[in-house]
């Protein structure tokens, strides 16, 4: 697999470099900001980048920008941005922008050099990428009438992989269990929820996690 | 008793709480009148000055010299009707008719009553005492006709007739001010008297009556004369005729000239004086062009008599126009006064501004005051405002006391003497409104600081968080990587305690990196600086101990201040809200005209508690924060963007 990795702060930039190196994934480019991406992108034709969220000049969201320009000029590149946010709101805009594998991970989940691998795994496959602590946020969210109390244990189990991005093959065989009862668990969820089931599993993911953080 | 004592018991008849404001009569009227001053010992006691103003002004002598002449006049003007009707009667336009002898003395008398009227009232004096003058000269004509009078009389009449209208042009062009201003006029006015001056000198002593072919009243005696010269006297004459005429045609258009320059209200007041004058100036290039072709000023003739009508008519409405002036002076004068009776004992800011404006019926007058503090001019809230200049047509007026500028009042040029009209009661309603300006402008300053320490808190706050996440998270999670690359090295040797150790530190830094997160986010929430007020209220009801309901979050704008007060208040209420032990809370944004406004609501019980910082914030912004049971709501001024 190939990536370019976008992250301004150098001290990051290499740790990640060596993680993906050692790891055996061939890191085409380390760039610094998002004009170096763009080039590097066009260059290097990677199967993925993984773009730092915050990179100059203004270190508010370029790397959502970059991110767009990327899915526009190069469709076949995924798109995996990093963050120190545990920040629904980006990851929720990055998903309605960004249609089909992008993905949103917090910047610590990656040392363990496994969940990166996986997840660029996943994009490759074309799902999409939701932090873990992201969808546990968005879980914990105090509600007046909370639906989620309707669910089972199991399909909260299986909501919470819905909306970390996962398929329902995946999901599958995270838990153990057919894909079959999956799809029957989600759509027993989403009746419960009042959400129309989308075979499309990236907009799957959008309708959830959206539902879960516009209900109070 | 010592000497000096009788002198101050001549004012103990005046209350002394006058003061404050009497300094400036004095001030003001010293400006206007000379004897005054002299009548008066320097201004110790301001009271005794404001005695004084009555008594002196407009000063005896020239009240009595005024009056003397009014009588004088009136009986020149009677005078003259006798004279008409004696023997000489079918030479003059009085004699000819009822109707000349009417207009005559109409236009004569009505032109001395407003003169005397002016003068009298000081509106302005040297106005009235032309018209007063110009009334003297209009019988002379008449006067020339007094066949058995002494033949002093129609010799000195001969003379005074020709000053008629350069007295004319003169009192129009003083109009309403007392001066004659712009410089054409003022070259206009010396002219008209030099020539008037100049032909009077000639004729009077060159001019034989006998001899002139014109000459129809008196025409035996001229005591003046040295050597009969008909010849030049008749060329003299003639150029008069013709240089009145243009003198008239001058006049004529710089009347035009002011009323087109002048501002509205400027012309309204003009209008009454100056469009009389030139039917006035017309009436007299018409007769110039009738005697051209006559030899003799036939009073009988219709063209001439109606031509005299027109004239005496325009006299008569001249003198109207000038009274009425008086009388509106006199009704702006109440009206300013009536502003000092309904003055309450607090009128809100800029209440004199609008009412001297209305008083005087000048849309455009501003009322600017000084702040020595601040060595600004400001409006009557405190609002800064540039140096009043005089604008076309306008004037400033500066109000000072103690040699200390009070206030400054831009007006139309149109409002003459505004100083005196300016009465003790509002001088001290513009004091004491210059003192509120100068404690709104403080207050203002001292909100801007507040805001602007405000600013650089949260400036500091916002690198702050940037410095943690650049810095000392990113070093941690290099650190973190670090870590699990050795942590992996470890595990391929088989370095079981090492592995273990290592697992350890990897979770020390989990930890730290999340405490850190959670340090930089409440530091300052980088969320709203990135995407505003809407979803940083969103992220804030993502980790809250209550469920929050957030009515009409939207993702717009605003300034980085009110939503930053507008994040804050909603923190602090909520925290507050769960200190209370609420199961529950709403959070609404709305945007109403310039001002965001910020409502929590909760169900826990008792008032919600002061939140002094969100005060501070929302306070330091010129907005308001008020709480009450299970509310909290606060006002936010924003321009939104």
């Amino acid at each position: 697999m190939r990536v370019v990795v976008a992250e301004d702060v150098m001290l990051t930039r290499e740790g990640i470099t060596r993680l993906l190196a050692d790891a055996g994934v061939d890191v085409t480019a380390a760039v610094g900001d998002a004009a170096a991406l763009l080039r590097a992108v066009g260059s290097t034709q990677p199967d993925a980048a993984i773009i730092d969220i915050r990179m100059p000049p203004t270190h508010t969201d370029e790397g959502l920008a970059a991110a767009l320009q990327i899915r526009a000029q190069h469709p076949e590149v995924a798109v995996l941005i990093l963050s120190q946010y545990i920040e629904p709101h980006y990851a929720l805009q990055l998903l309605e922008d960004h249609p089909g594998r992008t993905g949103y991970l917090l910047k610590e989940r990656v040392y363990d050099v496994g969940n990166l691998l996986d997840a660029l795994r996943r994009l490759a496959d074309g799902e999409t990428v939701v932090d873990p602590t992201i969808v546990a946020r968005l879980f914990a969210r105090k509600r007046r009438a909370d639906p989620l109390d309707q669910l089972t244990e199991r399909e909260r189990e299986v909501l919470a992989l819905v909306a970390e991005g996962l398929s329902n093959r995946a999901t599958a065989a995270r838990l153990f269990v057919t894909e079959r009862t999956v799809e029957a668990h989600v759509n027993q969820i989403f009746q419960k929820l009042g959400l129309s089931i989308d075979a499309d599993s990236h907009r799957r993911v959008l309708a959830v996690l959206a539902h879960l953080r516009g209900t109070t | 008793m010592d000497g000096k004592a009788p002198e101050t018991k001549k004012h103990r008849g005046w209350p002394q709480d006058r003061t404050v404001a009497s300094t400036e009569i004095s001030r003001s009227s010293r400006c206007h009148n000379q004897v005054m001053q002299r009548a008066v010992p320097p201004p110790a006691a301001p009271a005794r000055l404001a005695v004084a103003r009555r008594l002196a002004v407009p000063g005896r002598l020239a009240v009595l010299a005024r009056i003397t002449a009014g009588i004088g006049g009136t009986a020149v003007a009677v005078g003259a009707l006798a004279v008409a009707r004696g023997p000489g009667r079918a030479t003059t336009y009085a004699g000819s008719s009822a109707a000349g002898a009417a207009l005559t003395v109409c236009a004569g008398l009505g032109l001395m009553a407003a003169g005397l009227v002016i003068s009298l009232a000081r509106r302005p004096a040297r106005t009235g005492d032309l018209a007063l003058g110009a009334g003297l000269c209009w019988f002379a004509p008449v006067w020339v006709a007094w066949q058995d009078g002494p033949p002093l009389i129609p010799s000195a009449a001969m003379v005074a007739a020709g000053f008629t209208f350069p007295l004319i042009v003169h009192l129009v062009l003083t109009c309403p001010t007392g001066r004659v201003g712009s410089a054409p006029a003022r070259v206009l006015v010396a002219t008209v008297y030099g020539e008037a001056l100049f032909t009077a000198a000639v004729l009077a002593l060159f001019r034989d009556p006998y001899f002139d072919p014109g000459c129809r009243a008196n025409c035996n005696v001229n005591i003046f004369l040295v050597r009969s010269l008909p010849s030049l006297a008749r060329a003299v004459q003639a150029w008069d005729r013709w240089f009145t005429a243009s003198a008239a045609l001058a006049l004529i258009a710089v009347c035009a000239a002011r009323l087109a320059r002048a501002s509205a209200p400027a012309r309204q007041r003009l209008l009454p004086v100056h469009v009389p004058a030139a039917v006035f100036a017309v009436a007299v290039i018409a007769r110039a062009a009738v005697l051209q072709r006559t030899i003799v000023e036939y009073p009988f003739s219709p063209a001439l008599f109606t031509i005299f009508a027109a004239a005496s008519a325009a006299l008569i409405l001249l003198a109207g126009g000038l009274m009425s002036g008086v009388a509106r002076a006199r009704a702006e004068r109440r009206a300013v006064a009536r502003i000092a009776a309904s003055m309450d004992e607090a009128p809100a800011p800029g209440t004199l501004q609008s009412a001297l404006a209305a008083a005087l019926r000048d849309p455009g007058l501003q009322v600017a005051y000084w702040l020595p503090g601040q060595q600004r001019y400001a409006g009557a809230g405190g609002q800064g405002v540039p140096e009043p200049a005089a604008a076309p047509g306008g004037r400033v007026t500066r109000l000072t006391r103690d040699g200390r500028t009070i206030a400054t009042i831009s007006h139309s040029e149109a409002v003459p003497g505004i100083e005196a009209q300016i009465g003790p009661a509002i001088r001290l309603g513009l004091e004491n409104e210059r003192l509120q300006a100068e404690l709104l402008a403080q207050l203002e300053e001292l909100r801007a600081s507040r805001a602007r320490i405000v600013a650089t808190a949260d400036a500091e706050r916002r690198g702050l968080e940037r410095n943690l996440h650049d810095g000392a998270q990113q070093r941690l999670l290099a650190l973190s990587y670090d870590i699990r690359l050795a942590r992996a090295a470890a595990q391929q040797d088989g370095d079981t305690p090492a592995e273990m150790a290592l697992a350890r530190a990897t979770d020390h830094a989990q930890c730290v990196l999340e405490e850190l997160r959670d340090l930089a986010h409440g530091i300052y929430p980088s969320v709203l600086t990135q995407a505003g007020i809407g979803p940083a209220l969103a992220t804030l009801a993502d980790t809250a101990p209550l469920p929050i309901q957030i009515l009409h979050p939207g993702h717009q704008r605003y300034p980085e201040a009110a939503e930053a007060a507008a994040y804050f208040t909603v923190a602090e209420a909520i925290g507050d809200a769960a200190r209370r032990g609420a199961s529950d809370a709403t959070v609404s944004i709305t945007s109403e005209d310039a001002w965001l406004v910020v409502t929590v609501t909760d169900n826990g019980p008792g008032d919600a508690a002061l939140m002094v910082a969100a005060a501070d914030r929302v306070g330091a912004l010129g907005g308001s924060l008020s709480t009450g049971p299970g509310l909290c709501r606060a006002e936010i001024p924003c321009a939104s963007s």
